[in-house]
């Protein structure tokens, strides 16, 4: 290990690498939130409920299956790059997403909808007003989770060439050059750590101050 | 006016409807108290007024429209609603929860604010203290004042009332039943007030519809209801103390009797003469300001005869049967017994207005069964 081999790992490659790790992050999640929110309120509607158990089961199962072997299969479909490995990490990230909405809107009590309603607000102006401010902290702790997922599994999406931190990680591998692994692997945990006390803290300021 | 008609809600999957062919006219400006053991209907009644629940069969009209033709989030909006479990915001400001309903009429914002504040105080809160809390931070009793506030915010005609006053300790329930009446004189809103407690149902309201099995077993007024329960099952449910209950309509002032025999602390011996003169068994006492300080009866002016230490110490243990002329017939009861004595006087302010005995009690209902 020499110094000579960090400086470089750190200032020549890392800086790159982490932004195009931050973009495959930012973009899955951003693609997660649009899809699992939406799919989340929508099965929490009384209406819809039945549903609920079996798209759970179905994004248990989607996300059972391995990270790797999901960039393999879409592969041929999507080619090299950024979109293979964003679907693969979407799948990953879907479930804690809808899971924790869902269980968030449920959890809203009823007394407060039944109030809520008896007052005349109509069922747009509860969801949005009522249930989806209530339901937050619970759909941000999913989406929490899911992000701490997107920043490790991500890593493994420089096999298909779209880059990142793994670069590092796989370049060090193949090198025998430790110091590009621990750059790699230590960036990728102080972005999962940051990333994880960010929107921890964004929970604990939009909760309402509760009984104590 | 709110009337009912023919009501009937049969939810699926049970063989008895929870509300069978009701039909109740509610008065404007009066409180309505619905009553009856769970299930029997009172909650599924006031919720088809503003349409939470939509009846099988029936038609509700107010001030003679059809509610069904109206939009019911529209509906509801009109109609004041307050719930046991209160279900204030609890994301937002005591404020803003109160303001829920104006903003749902597009107020201006200083007029939202103005009511926000006005209806703080008429709540008997504290604005600067109150308005920017989260409900957390509140009692149960100054919670339920916010969500009887925030029912009230655009002023109503009509309140709906689900046990409003069925989750806070006794203390507290006496209170806001007590200042919600004082207000209900000034607002005169036609209320629809659901209890299953009979006492609450008789104190706060000016009918009383009584329910049981989803029908509605008898309506009228609670002197009526407690003068002449229709059958055992209102018997039953008002209790067989439904005259001692019956006293809760009476204030003191009604049943009292002049003062006849006033006489000094200090001429405690020429009681017996006065009492005479005056043909009454008890003489009142003065005390050197003019003030009223106790009674004396000429039973007890025999047992002592010339023993003035007796009289005086007898006298002294009458000191604090006094109350107001506002107090109701039952507390005026139980004091009666608590300081064992056979008078109470009646005070308003400071001046002694009248007395009160036993048996002007029993005369008093007495009489009222008779008219």
């Amino acid at each position: 290990m020499t110094w000579e081999n960090f400086r470089f790992a750190l200032v020549e490659k890392a800086p790159e690498a982490l932004l195009e790790h931050s973009l495959i992050v930012l973009i899955t999640i951003i693609i997660a939130i649009l899809i699992s929110v939406p799919l989340g309120i929508f099965l929490s509607r009384p209406k819809f409920k039945k549903f609920g158990l079996i798209t759970l089961n179905l994004l248990n199962i989607l996300q059972a299956i391995p990270g790797l072997a999901i960039i393999a299969l879409a592969l041929p479909i999507l080619g090299l790059g950024m979109k293979p490995a964003v679907l693969a990490l979407l799948f990953q990230s879907l479930l804690p997403i809808v899971r924790n909405t869902i269980a968030g809107l449920i959890g809203v009590s009823s007394d407060i909808k039944e109030a809520a309603s008896g007052m005349g607000m109509s069922r747009g102006k509860i969801l949005l007003e009522v249930e989806l401010p209530l339901a937050m902290p619970i759909i941000l702790s999913g989406i929490r989770t899911a992000t701490v997922y997107v920043v490790s599994m991500g890593t493994l999406a420089s096999l298909i060439g779209a880059g990142g931190l793994g670069n590092l990680i796989m370049g060090g591998l193949s090198l025998f050059r430790p110091e590009y692994l621990i750059v790699g692997a230590g960036l990728g945990a102080i972005m999962a750590i940051l990333l994880d006390r960010m929107l921890s803290y964004l929970e604990f300021r939009i909760t309402p101050p509760s009984v104590g | 006016m709110i009337e009912l008609k023919q009501i009937t809600k049969q939810y699926p999957g049970q063989a008895m409807p929870a509300v069978d062919q009701l039909s109740l006219s509610i008065p404007e400006g009066e409180i309505c108290v619905l009553v009856g053991p769970s299930g029997c209907g009172k909650s599924t009644t006031l919720r088809m007024i503003n349409r939470m629940i939509e009846p099988t069969s029936g038609i509700i009209k107010i001030n003679g429209n059809d509610v069904s033709n109206t939009d019911p989030d529209h509906l509801r909006m009109g109609i004041g609603y307050v719930i046991q479990q209160i279900g204030l915001l609890p994301h937002r400001t005591i404020a803003e929860n109160i303001a829920i309903v104006p903003r749902l009429y597009k107020w201006p914002k200083d007029k939202i604010k103005k009511r926000v504040e006005e209806l703080i105080v008429m709540m008997g809160l504290d604005p600067e203290k109150t308005r920017d809390k989260y409900p957390s931070q509140l009692s149960g009793g100054q919670m339920q004042r916010v969500g009887v506030a925030r029912a009230m915010a655009v002023d109503p005609p009509i309140m709906l009332m689900d046990e409003p006053f069925g989750a806070v300790d006794p203390i507290a329930r006496t209170h806001l039943q007590d200042e919600f009446l004082r207000l209900q004189k000034e607002i005169k809103k036609t209320i629809v007030f659901v209890t299953h407690d009979i006492n609450e149902a008789i104190k706060m309201g000016n009918k009383i519809a009584i329910f049981n099995a989803g029908k509605l077993v008898q309506f009228g007024t609670p002197e009526e209801i407690l003068t002449n329960p229709i059958n055992e099952f209102v018997e039953n449910f008002i209790g067989h103390d439904r005259v001692v209950k019956k006293l809760n309509l009476f204030h003191a002032a009604e049943a009292m009797q002049p003062v006849r025999c006033l006489v000094h602390e200090n001429e405690l011996l020429n009681a017996a003469q006065k009492m005479k003169d005056t043909g009454t068994e008890v003489a009142f006492l003065l005390n050197e300001v003019g003030k009223s300080c106790g009674h004396i009866t000429l039973a007890d002016l025999k047992e002592f005869g010339e023993d003035l230490v007796g009289l005086r110490k007898k006298v002294l243990r009458t000191e604090k049967a006094f109350v107001q002329s506002t107090t109701s017939l039952p507390d005026a009861l139980s004091l009666l017994l608590e300081y064992d004595v056979d008078y109470l006087g009646i005070l308003k302010g400071e001046e002694l207005r009248g007395m009160l005995s036993f048996k002007d009690i029993r005369k008093h209902v007495y009489r009222k069964e008779g008219d």
